[in-house]
């Protein structure tokens, strides 16, 4: 009995052990997935609602239907667009 | 070959396209097929993708936006309105906004760019050519008869829809890429369950809508495409240009109709003027040279008729002369 709950306690800092040193070893991998991610979603946008910034790149009727989805997105958007000094940048 | 024939020898081609430079007959003969096919007891629809469309016209009836309407019993006729069908699309992009956010109103730079997005030239024709996916998709009909655009309306259709097809091919492609980055975030992460991603969703559906399009203009087992040409000399140099092009985009081309031959009983009337007479001659000349460079591809000759075909009964004349069976 006391013997099992030892191997508990053990296990318990063992494995928060582990996702710590996991946590430590994949965070820079993470954000970097998590920033490529937002840097793709900006050109994304620029792609299909490019017309906003006055670039049309696809037929507005097909890009009305894609519009709800990233209205939330449109303003931080349209800023970083603004801001960029080259499209490329958003990639790197 | 007539072009009974090849409607009785390939039941499988449903859907049937009438191309040609604009006032060659193109809705007339595709009024006429429908009225043929009809009268045989198929069900056809018969629908325009002509924003000046002429089904109404032709019919006599007005049809315009009012979905398949019943002509005759089995013949159905449709002119598919843009204006609203644009309009109740905008509509309905902006109720989803509204809803997927809790809004009361469109935010002022989202409305003004649907506003802007309508007024683009290209809205109209994409409009109509996503709504001939609703029409065909949901099926109902034995033929399907395209009332086509003049020539180069066609070929932009044609090449809209290779262009649009490719675009959406690249969107979804990067749309992917930005899915692996988000699972393997996810995964880093631990996190389980990851939302689906709507707006691949769409693009595929999307994809999905421009390739059934498309693809039924460029089925060379389902469709069948008449050229419309008259004897005269541009317009038989712009048809084989024109027939070049669209081998080139695969669509399957299966004759050609010549409209408005002079008919031959003119010639036995003694006071023929000579400006008829001279019409006619030149006509012999073109046809003997559409023969020769159409041969056995030419179906059908329809002679000019008296007066406008407009109404049911002349549709009936002109279909008994364009499918007369010549022997076969």
């Amino acid at each position: 009995m006391e013997e099992e709950k030892r191997t508990n306690w053990l296990g318990r800092i063992g494995r928060s052990l582990a996702d710590y040193i996991y946590g430590m070893a994949t965070h820079e991998s993470t954000r970097f997935a998590l920033k490529t991610r937002g840097s793709m979603e900006h050109l994304f946008i620029l792609i299909t609602m490019g017309d906003l910034l006055g670039v049309p790149i696809l037929p507005p009727y097909y890009s009305l239907r894609l519009l709800p989805y990233v209205v939330p997105q449109i303003a931080t958007w349209k800023r970083r667009m603004l801001r960029e000094k080259d499209l490329t940048d958003a990639l790197a | 070959m007539s072009l009974a024939r090849i409607f009785r020898e390939h039941t499988q081609r449903r859907y049937i396209m009438f191309g040609g430079k604009g006032g060659l007959g193109k809705t007339t003969f595709s009024a006429a097929t429908a009225y043929w096919l009809a009268s045989q007891g198929k069900r056809v629809l018969v629908f325009s993708v002509d924003p000046q469309a002429s089904l109404s016209d032709i019919f006599q009836r007005d049809i315009y936006g009012q979905g398949a309407v019943e002509i005759i019993p089995n013949l159905f006729a449709q002119e598919i309105d843009a204006d609203s069908h644009i309009k109740a699309y905008q509509d309905q992009i902006r109720a989803k906004i509204l809803d997927m956010y809790g809004l009361d109103e469109i935010p002022e730079e989202i409305e003004s760019y649907i506003q802007a997005a309508a007024a683009e030239p290209a809205m109209e024709e994409s409009a109509i050519f996503d709504q001939v996916v609703d029409i065909v998709v949901a099926g109902g009909y034995d033929y399907y008869i395209y009332d086509l655009v003049p020539l180069g309306h066609a070929l932009y259709y044609l090449s809209m829809a290779s262009v649009y097809d490719q675009w959406i091919s690249k969107i979804t492609a990067l749309r992917e890429q930005m899915r692996e980055y988000e699972q393997m975030a996810a995964r880093f992460q631990r996190k389980k369950e990851l939302q689906e991603d709507m707006i691949l969703a769409e693009l595929q559906d999307i994809k999905y809508r421009i390739q059934t399009s498309s693809g039924i203009l460029t089925d060379r087992e389902k469709t069948a495409f008449f050229f419309v040409v008259v004897p005269e000399e541009m317009i038989l140099i712009d048809t084989q240009k024109a027939a070049e092009l669209f081998r080139k985009f695969d669509v399957p081309l299966s004759g050609y109709i010549v409209n408005r031959v002079l008919p031959e009983h003119l010639l036995k009337s003694p006071n023929l003027p000579e400006y008829l007479r001279n019409r006619y001659s030149m006509q012999q000349t073109y046809l003997d040279k559409i023969d020769s460079i159409f041969g056995g591809e030419v179906l059908a000759r329809v002679n000019e008729m008296e007066r406008d075909v407009t109404g049911l009964p002349m549709i009936e004349r002109l279909a008994d002369i364009m499918f007369a069976d010549g022997g076969t």
